[in-house]
């Protein structure tokens, strides 16, 4: 009887090794064949990426690519996943901030012979904030493919009439603005909402007061007077009745409606604002966002990059070579409205509008987030952080040396 | 021998896994452990230790007890009651009525979600519209730690008395009409037949319900993802959306395994001591 169970489990388990095996085989098969077929990950809706894929299709005859396209809040899981079975697309598109995480996993090939290889690579070609996003310990592990980065939404006509018809273009102007938009508004009325739930809200705003997050040493700086500074202003909103409390509050029926005359975010909102409010057209522009030190601003989007278990790294970085020329640039922008990494791309007239150019100009001062794996985590932390002061009710100062604490902790500093 | 094929089932997608879990949960796992197994250390009981001095997983214990204590005896008693009430005729409003509580069992999660972000809305809400009729302030549904839970319960206690419903529903077709009728010829009224008949004998039913509820409960976790992400200042995490955090949102792999057997040990003792508790199923 026991050995016969034996049996049973060895067949069963033979059996299950030999379907997986078949379908290891048929994988290179296909892959090998005359007609190569290329796996490319793209996040969000695959009709943005299938047009250029045709046109790479249409150059090289011979190659076919496979695109899927996985939503943004699937994306990280399945690349987990990837990684985990050290099976995955050629070529995946990256989120920039999760580029350190799989960087040191070893997910993604180093590009740099690819680079000298094809010129259109080149990091000269790209934002100096994209380029930033690409690079890992000192390797060139990504391409730039589009970036964004946020900027100053605003009501042309509320805030011409509390005196700045271009926008605050200071941190003091800004308040200033506030200040009288609200008065002048009465009850229910707010000057800008505070993304208390993007992480990158903060930062960007402590950028401009000139504080680092974590510094090349890699000492966060959330304790410094900087980030203290920064933090009570942002407070100061909400205590003033600046912003409103709660994150709920719909910014664009808020904007359209007059409730909330300001707001900063990515350039996904310009489509948005004019679908949904056509009632305001020509009453509310882009501009950059306002300077304390610096006006600088965030840089995210995403990134191109061989994944390290391609069986085609050599036809993955070609197909690369091409989503970095600025055909594909501006394709990509027509499908997708996602603003090109490259320079060149931005001279082109499809790019002309005012307010694409707002955010063109912003791009010229822009960073991305720190890039350690930590980041995530400490990002989480700082959110949670900028909760207890400004709902929980907590000292700025203590919490935020709390925060430090954790985030030394986090990056393993005694 | 005839079992086999059930043993090796189990042993293949459920034992194994669970033992894996056990395994990673006394390791340092994380992507970089994941990408080469040769990066992963055992971190012997720590990550047991640091879980339980983590203000959010201890938070979230809190706020799971507070599901389950107002959750559980909701769900129950309003899905028998609804059922005792949809028992009682079969005309077509009945039967209308039956599939209006199911809908939301059957409802996109995320479609739920979108569709009550707009009900709790705080300026353009419509429970904070009724109140203004009335005269009363807005509340900050979501924003408010204490409010944001029980709104939470709420939607959950809504969409999961569908399907409860439903059983009890089939367990009271299920009870001969004869009991009733003799029951009648002694004189017993209305609501002593439901006391000494109905009850007693949907005894089966409300433990079924009550355990798969309570496990429901303990694994909170949708509502709190879509609706609020566990805030705000972690107000309405649950267990299950914290394990969650750490393994697929922080990589923290050995962590949140530390934490989901930390759950399943819960899950077992609540069952175990439900089996306990039960009375001795009721015979006529």
């Amino acid at each position: 009887m026991k050995k016969k169970t034996g049996l049973v489990i060895t067949s069963a388990l033979l059996g299950f090794s030999l379907v997986a095996a078949g379908c290891g085989n048929s994988d290179n098969n296909s892959a090998s064949g005359d007609n190569k077929t290329l796996k490319v990950w793209f996040m969000g809706t695959a009709d943005t990426v299938t047009p250029i894929a045709k046109m790479y299709e249409e150059k090289n005859p011979g190659i076919k690519v496979e695109v899927q396209a996985i939503p943004w809040d699937n994306a990280h899981d399945k690349l987990l996943t990837a990684v985990a079975s050290k099976n995955g697309p050629d070529v995946v598109q990256m989120g920039t901030t999760w580029i350190p995480e799989f960087a040191a996993a070893g997910a993604l090939k180093d590009m740099a012979p690819y680079i000298e290889k094809y010129p259109s690579m080149k990091a000269e070609n790209f934002f100096d904030g994209a380029v930033q996003t690409t690079k890992y310990e000192d390797k060139t592990v990504a391409i730039p493919f589009y970036v964004e980065t946020r900027a100053m939404f605003y009501r042309t006509d509320l805030l011409g009439g509390v005196g700045y018809p271009e926008g605050p273009k200071t941190w003091d102007e800004l308040k200033d603005a506030s200040k009288k938009l609200v008065a002048k508004g009465g009850a229910g009325h707010y000057a800008l909402p505070i993304e208390a739930k993007d992480s990158i809200y903060t930062a960007i705003f402590a950028w401009q007061n000139g504080s680092e997050l974590i510094d090349s040493n890699r000492k966060p700086q959330f304790n410094q007077p900087a980030y203290v500074e920064t933090i009570n202003f942002l407070k100061s909103f909400y205590d003033e009745g600046l912003s409103p409390k709660g994150t709920d509050l719909d910014t664009v029926a808020a904007f359209k409606d007059g409730t909330m005359g300001m707001f900063i975010s990515g350039p996904w909102m310009i489509q948005t604002v004019k679908e949904k409010a056509p009632e305001i057209d020509g009453k509310w522009a882009v501009t950059t966002l306002p300077a304390k030190k610096t006006n600088t601003s965030s840089i995210g989007g995403a990134d191109l990059s061989i994944f390290n278990y391609s069986k085609n790294p050599d036809e993955a970085a070609k197909f690369i070579a091409f989503m970095a020329e600025q055909d594909a640039q501006l394709k990509f922008y027509e499908t997708s409205n996602s603003m090109p990494a490259l320079k060149a791309a931005w001279k082109n007239d499809a790019l002309k509008d005012p307010m694409i150019q707002a955010f063109g100009k912003q791009l010229e001062n822009s960073r991305p987030a720190p890039m350690v794996t930590e980041y995530e985590e400490i990002a989480k932390a700082a959110m949670a952080s900028f909760e207890q002061i400004t709902v929980g009710g907590a000292d700025t100062q203590t919490e935020l040396d709390k925060l430090n604490a954790k985030a030394n902790e986090l990056l393993g500093n005694k | 021998m005839f079992i086999a094929p059930a043993v090796i089932l189990l042993t293949l997608f459920s034992i194994i896994p669970i033992i894996i879990a056990l395994v990673i949960s006394f390791t340092d796992m994380d992507l970089v452990g994941l990408a080469d197994y040769s990066n992963i250390s055992s971190a012997g009981f720590a990550n047991y230790i640091n879980i339980f001095k983590d203000p959010v997983f201890l938070k979230s214990m809190y706020n799971t007890l507070i599901y389950v204590v107002i959750g559980v005896p909701l769900v129950v008693l309003a899905s028998m009651g609804v059922a005792l009430l949809l028992n009682y005729g079969t005309s077509w409003l009945f039967k209308s009525f039956r599939v209006i509580y199911y809908m939301p069992s059957i409802t996109n999660i995320v479609a739920v979600a979108v569709v009550w972000g707009y009900l709790y809305n705080g300026s353009y809400g419509l429970f904070n519209y009724i109140l203004s009729i009335f005269g009363l302030p807005a509340q900050q549904w979501l924003q408010d730690p204490t409010l944001a839970k029980l709104s939470l319960i709420l939607l959950a206690f809504w969409k999961s008395i569908g399907l409860n419903m439903i059983i009890f529903l089939a367990a009271l077709q299920g009870i001969p009409r004869s009991y009733y009728e003799a029951a009648e010829i002694d004189g017993a009224t209305g609501w002593k037949k439901l006391r000494y008949i109905t009850v007693p004998l949907l005894g089966f039913a409300t433990f079924f319900v009550t355990i798969t509820t309570l496990i429901g409960w303990i694994q909170f976790f949708e509502e709190p993802l879509v609706m609020t992400k566990g805030g705000p200042l972690n107000a309405t995490m649950s267990m299950a959306l914290f394990i969650y955090n750490n393994g697929f949102q922080l990589s923290k792999f050995g962590y949140a395994a530390a934490g989901s057997f930390v759950l399943f040990i819960i899950i077992i003792i609540v069952t175990l001591i439900q089996f306990a508790v039960k009375k001795k199923e009721v015979e006529y």
